[in-house]
């Protein structure tokens, strides 16, 4: 199942114009003080959906290292595979927006020590949900995508939360008037 | 109206989570203890001419694999079963690559040290002696079983001129351990 998706997901990117985007994130909630500020890289792909809305896909990785003394071996890493629904909220390529998601953590790591020093290494996937907005720009000719958001992951009782500041150039399938 | 749908989910879903008390580590690390596979008692029980040792490690298999109280170490072609007892340290060494149930001796001459009590080491030395476990479940990367043996004690070490005591003098009985956590 997992490697269908992941078949598909390669599938999709290949089809569509797509750019890479980074991103800065914290952790947030119980216990990730001891968490350094994490980074991410993914790919993101549009259809438009009609005047002013995308729906949207994206792939990506998160890393989070962990300061519990033991170098940088500790840590978290996640892997969410997403669908969103991007809406302009003035109804045209540019400007402010909102766009919802949800997914699939297809990988999720967190490798850490015990009090006894014995490394321990766990993993999960979960269902993520994610709530952001952004402001698609253009500096020149190049069209760019400045976007916060809130995501989590949630899996065996628990969630990953973290918040992410993003920028990426966000080319679409096809041109709404615009090549965002 | 569609996209007022989808926001509301996912408001509700991030609401949902934000009343997880606890991150997906913790959850994972609280249930792996609540089901005991984290804090696993192991105990080692025997009597050297019919003196009771016995040792009970909480928590065992939290113990650090290069310094631990009671367990059992994956070494290249033997396991190396290892407790320190107050009576003194406690060793044997199961011959094989994968460690199962079964039957695992030592019989013979090996000038083999196997244990301590009160001082006295005492030895696999004379051709009469043995020693013998049997693992009766080895699962979760935990073995329990059974054992006995009979040992010679070192009464003065100079080599090569050690002077031992009398052959199979010293009786290892109703031995047993439980939950000894396996390390590799």
């Amino acid at each position: 199942m997992r490697k269908t998706m992941i078949a598909l997901s390669i599938l999709f990117f290949s089809v569509v114009q797509t750019n890479a985007q980074l991103g800065v994130m914290k952790l947030v909630g119980k216990n990730t003080s001891n968490y350094t500020i994490g980074f991410g890289a993914f790919i993101k792909a549009g259809f438009p959906a009609s005047e002013g809305s995308d729906v949207t896909l994206e792939i990506g990785a998160d890393i989070f290292l962990l300061n519990d003394g033991y170098g940088s071996s500790d840590g978290t890493i996640m892997c969410p595979l997403k669908a969103g629904y991007r809406y302009m909220l003035d109804g045209s390529s540019k400007g402010f927006y909102v766009e919802p998601q949800v997914g699939f953590d297809l990988l999720g790591v967190t490798s850490l020590h015990d009090a006894n020093g014995n490394q321990i290494n766990l993993r999960y996937h979960g269902v993520v949900f994610a709530a952001g907005t952004g402001y698609l720009f253009e500096i020149g000719r190049a069209p760019f995508d400045l976007n916060l958001r809130y995501e989590t992951v949630i899996d065996h009782g628990g969630s990953n939360n973290f918040i992410s500041l993003g920028i990426s150039r966000f080319i679409s399938f096809s041109k709404r008037g615009s090549d965002y | 109206m569609v996209m007022k749908f989808y926001l509301i989910m996912v408001a509700v879903m991030i609401f949902l989570s934000s009343c997880l008390k606890q991150s997906i580590p913790d959850a994972m690390l609280s249930s792996k203890s609540a089901s005991g596979q984290g804090d696993a008692t192991a105990t080692l029980s025997y009597k050297v001419n019919g003196n009771l040792v016995s040792l009970t490690v909480a928590d065992a298999k939290s113990q650090n694999p290069n310094n631990y109280s009671l367990g059992c170490t994956k070494e290249s072609n033997y396991y190396s079963f290892d407790a320190l007892t107050d009576a003194g340290e406690f060793t044997f060494m199961f011959i094989t690559d994968t460690l199962t149930a079964g039957n695992y001796n030592i019989a013979g001459s090996y000038n083999m040290f196997i244990t301590e009590y009160n001082g006295t080491n005492e030895y696999l030395q004379a051709t009469t002696d043995s020693i013998g476990f049997t693992v009766t479940a080895n699962k979760n990367g935990l073995i329990s079983g059974t054992f006995s043996g009979r040992l010679t004690p070192l009464i003065s070490q100079n080599y090569p001129n050690d002077i031992y005591g009398a052959p199979s003098s010293v009786l290892i009985t109703e031995g047993s351990f439980k939950n000894v956590p396996v390390f590799y």
